[in-house]
């Protein structure tokens, strides 16, 4: 209850701080002419990768028949749902009109990535939500037989929900179709989210953003940051919930050995993209790179590689480091090095422009988000941490029924 | 009749005096500037009001002509949006800016900051200190936006609120613009301005109906930039940057009239363009400016003159 | 630019302008307030005043708005009222002669005009001294070369006669200024009021029908205020301005003119996806049925 408190509060804070700035516009807001997108877009970034962990443990362990992520995927699906509803609040958050959103429908523009990154969004969170649903009837259906343990309107909600769940056989049988139809078509539309929000920036000129190497490098820092926060999710449901039967200390080892993996897939793309660059050091990507390498931005640069990427790789090869404690702090310091570096990938772009900064007040020429920037960034974070919360209250995280059917299959096999 | 009148006067040991004598010039012919326009309407349609005046010709006879003309600049007929959207049909506007006579003055930036009501601290046009390498010389290049034939921000935009009219100019609808500002983060040349908040205007500007055409009011929350002066174009005046610079360095026409002028002086644009190697800024990204520039060789300024104009926080920049 | 600056030295101390200045003397900022009265002949046949005012720092020049005024023919009396003029928003105010006038006007050769602002009768505001003039153009062409004659006459002492060093421009009417026709900016006209412009730009572009309009404009001269002629000339190449270019498909056109090949790309994603989406819903809605029909089973 305080947990659930200590969010709402920081919603409400991030909520008077939009209404300051819906009443004043953008100007409490510390972005002007030159760093014209801020944390906001940084923030959507990162909820954009959190979400990709959606289709990472559910879908693809789902199609490769790994058996071991079932009690994980109901996790990753609300994480996936709830950073995907906080990506397009923050998105709108950013906008200087936001009462003229509807114009994306009334004048939308195919040729805009915007438009595109609106399509694929929506599709996702379609998705994403179909996929948290489907799998959950036959719990609800256990939920709703459960006797006076919620309050009125809740159990009727559980039969609105799942009362038409019987667990026929015809049932299941759609229903299972269903769920690898999902688990196949999640994939392409979580790569499309992430590389049409690369595309954001890599349509630009701009050195750090002009890169055919973004879709790629987007894609695999969302899987690294979204194993991250699945991570951080195991641990704190496990003790909270005393889940250690269901999510064992094999899984945490498991995740281990993924996550090293895809820190590795991460940090080749990293090279990739700063290393080739720095090789030629062209004019324009010149300013950018040193300024991230040695000038201002090196020692969030450097912290987000390190803490987000190199430590977790050295630690997680041990197999003392993919203990849950451990795990835990591992994934944090994956999740806090990756919203840095979405941080990174916005801000120092915009402060090397290709004509020099010049005719402006000297305040536009730097950026440090301004607290109303902050309580609104911080509150979409405790926003998306409220919805999974309020989920968990209310649903079993763990798949009740797939996991029983599983561990049954399991014995059986035996 | 060349605009190069003074090739080489100007590096001589008597910059000083040299200075005072172009800051007092700049003065008069700032008062001049008036001048350079054309009261004689050639272009255009005007919104007739069907009241005939009579008045006395030079003949001493009477005719009649339209109330319409009593004022100094007829008003022209209001332009519904997707007429501003269409822009002048048969022109191609062009821009050329001649760096060698650039000492920045500003006058360009604030005419423009001034008529179109610009937040202060923010402009539209700007005058760079560019240096391109160690040990090339430094000058003043003033930026509008370059009204691309590829615009980077046209095509990122989601709404068509910035779009590419007939006659070339990349304009702003605010009432569409929904904010997003990547149109800002797709121009290379950092042209765009946003309106962080609610425009400072007097009271019967921001009454005023909003036209593209005009670019007030600016709203809050919407994007802002060069718009060409296409409102000034149809009143057969010239853009404000191009009629407040003393020295002539801009200069504006149509490239359909192959011409471009900077109220004192017309040039056939094809000519002065080959004969001064005119260039365009970041050619290699494609964007496809309509502004052209014509090196800063022969400069009628050293480039020291311009100095005491600069912004305190952008001194030392080299 | 230097021959601009000391054609506007020349102009400023030359007997054009009359200006008044108030010199409004503060501690550091010295504001002067100028009126400026300009005459202009439009085709020999319309004739109006233009009248300018404007206050000046050492940095800046700001119209004066909403400024009045009232100008005069000849003298300061109520039968020679012209009107009664006020400053719009760019510090201008425009006025016609009125046809009481008439008499007025045709009595004399030479006019002067007056300019007094409200408020301070006490003298002139602006004042100039127009001669009466006309302005002529006649082009010819002659084994190919393109000439253009343009004669300036001034009424004096009861009869038309040449008007000599009177300088003008002369070449195409374009956008904001007159394009040089022949090789020289100006021209000043001999003691027969005559100059001659061998046309030296060929194939400049016209309209569609190759025409352009040729001018020749007498500026703020200190006798005849401001002439202007013009005539439509068919010495220009003709000009195709197709609606092509709105036509086009591309990436920065409106939303009406999305490339096909990105059509077909978008829709093709979208509507095989949220196809394949609907095809689930309606997969889902089976097994809500299924479940009902077992429950009433």
């Amino acid at each position: 209850m305080i947990w659930t408190g200590i969010l709402i509060l920081f919603c409400l804070i991030g909520v008077y701080a939009y209404y300051r700035q819906l009443s004043k516009g953008l100007v409490v807001t510390n972005m002007r002419d030159y760093v014209s997108w801020g944390i906001y877009i940084s923030n959507f970034v990162f909820f954009v990768a959190i979400s990709l962990v959606g289709s990472l443990i559910t879908a693809i362990f789902r199609l490769a028949n790994i058996h071991w992520s079932t009690p994980l995927t109901r996790i990753a699906e609300i994480i996936a749902v709830s950073a995907i509803t906080f990506a397009s609040i923050i998105i709108i958050v950013d906008m200087g009109r936001p009462e003229r959103l509807v114009n994306l429908v009334a004048h939308g523009r195919l040729q805009s990535p915007i438009t595109w990154d609106v399509i694929v969004i929506g599709t996702y969170f379609f998705i994403s939500l179909l996929l948290l649903y489907i799998p959950m009837l036959p719990d609800l259906k256990i939920l709703n037989e459960q006797k006076n343990i919620k309050p009125g309107w809740i159990k009727r909600g559980y039969k609105f929900w799942g009362g038409f769940w019987k667990g026929t056989k015809e049932q299941s049988k759609i229903s299972r179709r269903s769920i690898i139809i999902l688990s196949i078509m999640i994939i392409p539309v979580a790569f499309c989210i992430h590389t049409v929000t690369s595309w954001l920036f890599a349509t630009t000129y701009r050195p750090g953003w002009d890169s055919t190497n973004f879709g790629a490098y987007f894609v695999s820092g969302a899987f690294l940051v979204g194993a991250g926060a699945v991570i951080i999710a195991m641990y704190v449901f496990r003790k909270y919930y005393h889940l250690e039967k269901y999510i064992t200390e094999k899984h945490f080892d498991r995740m281990g050995k993924a996550l090293v993996l895809l820190a590795f897939l991460y940090l080749y793309f990293n090279i990739n993209e700063y290393l080739v660059p720095a090789f030629k050091m062209k004019k324009p990507e010149e300013a950018h790179l040193t300024q991230l390498f040695a000038g201002e931005f090196a020692p969030l640069f450097w912290f987000a590689i390190i803490v987000g990427m190199v430590i977790p790789v050295i630690v997680l090869l041990f197999k003392k480091g993919r203990k849950p404690l451990p795990m835990f702090v591992i994934g944090i310091m994956v999740v806090v090095g990756a919203w840095f570096k979405r941080y990174l990938i916005v801000t120092p772009t915009l402060l090397h422009p290709f004509l020099p900064m010049q005719d402006v007040p000297q305040s536009y020429k730097h950026y440090f988000p301004s607290w109303e920037e902050w309580a609104i960034a911080i509150g979409t974070l405790a926003g998306a941490l409220l919805i999974i919360t309020i989920f968990v209250r209310l649903f079993p995280i763990i798949p009740i029924q797939e996991t029983i059917t599983e561990q049954n299959e399991k014995n059986e096999g035996k | 009749m060349s605009c190069n009148c003074n090739k080489g006067e100007c590096n001589g040991g008597n910059s000083r005096r040299e200075f005072l004598l172009t800051g007092l010039m700049a003065g008069i012919a700032l008062a001049g500037c008036g001048d350079k326009k054309t009261p004689f309407k050639t272009e255009g349609d005007v919104a007739l009001t069907g009241e005939k005046v009579k008045l006395l010709s030079v003949d001493g006879e009477v005719i009649e002509v339209d109330r319409a003309y009593l004022k100094p600049v007829p008003d022209l007929p209001t332009l519904s949006n997707s007429e501003e959207r269409k822009g002048i049909a048969g022109k191609k506007f062009v821009m050329v800016i001649d760096l060698a006579r650039c000492k920045n003055l500003k006058k360009c930036q604030s005419a423009c900051n001034h008529m179109h009501y610009v937040h202060p601290g923010q402009s539209w046009i700007k005058v760079y200190s560019m240096k391109d390498s160690e040990h090339s010389a430094p000058y003043w290049q003033p930026t509008t936006c370059m009204h691309c034939d590829e615009p980077p921000c046209v095509k990122v935009c989601p709404v068509d609120a910035t779009f590419k009219r007939q006659d070339g100019i990349v304009s702003i609808d605010s009432n569409r613009c929904i904010g997003c500002r990547f149109c800002m983060a797709a121009c290379p040349y950092s042209t765009r301005v946003f309106n962080w908040e609610e425009p400072e205007l007097p009271e019967e500007i921001a009454d005023q109906h909003y036209s593209c055409e005009t670019s007030i009011p600016q709203k809050k929350g919407t994007v802002g930039k060069c718009d060409f002066c296409p409102d000034m174009v149809r009143k057969g005046e010239l853009p404000h940057c191009v009629s407040a610079c003393p020295n002539g360095v801009f200069m504006f026409g149509d490239m359909n009239e192959d011409s471009v002028t900077n109220g004192a002086e017309t040039f056939r644009f094809s000519e002065l363009i080959k004969d001064k190697s005119g260039y365009r800024l970041m050619e290699d990204l494609g964007t496809k400016p309509s502004v052209y520039y014509l090196p800063p060789v022969h400069r009628n300024f050293p480039y020291e003159s311009g100095i005491e104009n600069q912004q305190p926080q952008d001194l030392h920049h080299h | 630019m230097k021959e601009n600056k000391y054609l506007l030295l020349f102009l400023l101390f030359s007997g054009i302008l009359i200006n008044n200045k108030v010199i409004a003397q503060d501690d550091s900022i010295v504001a002067e307030e100028i009126v400026k009265l300009k005459y202009y002949n439009s085709k020999n046949s319309m004739q109006f005043l233009i009248l300018e005012n404007y206050q000046r720092t050492r940095k800046k020049s700001e119209p004066l708005v909403n400024k009045k005024f009232q100008l005069y023919l000849d003298s300061i009396q109520p039968e020679t009222l012209i009107a009664a003029i006020t400053t719009n928003n760019t510090g201008k105010a425009k006025s016609f002669l009125p046809i009481n006038l008439k008499n007025v006007w045709e009595a004399s050769a030479t006019h002067k005009f007056i300019a007094i602002a409200a408020g301070k009768e006490a003298e002139p505001a602006a004042a100039i001294e127009i001669t009466k003039a006309k302005i002529h153009l006649d082009t010819t062409t002659s084994d190919g070369v393109r000439s253009i004659t343009v004669t300036v006459s001034k009424y004096e002492n009861g009869e038309w006669i040449p008007a000599n060093e009177v300088e003008m421009k002369v070449g195409v009417l374009r956008l904001g200024g007159i394009l040089p026709a022949g090789d020289e900016g100006t021209y000043t006209t001999d003691s027969s009021g005559t100059i001659t412009v061998e046309v030296t730009k060929d194939s400049l572009p016209g309209d569609t029908n190759g025409n352009f309009l040729i001018a020749a404009r007498v500026e703020n001269n200190d006798q005849l205020g401001n002439l202007e002629v013009e005539q439509l000339v068919p010495w220009g190449v003709a000009v195709k301005t197709g609606k092509d270019f709105f036509s086009q498909r591309t990436l920065w056109s409106t939303r009406f003119k999305t490339p096909f090949w990105l059509l077909f790309m978008a829709y093709g994603i979208v509507l095989s996806v949220w196809g394949t989406l609907i095809y689930l819903i309606i997969q889902f809605f089976k097994i809500k049925k299924l479940g009902k029909i077992h429950t009433t089973r």
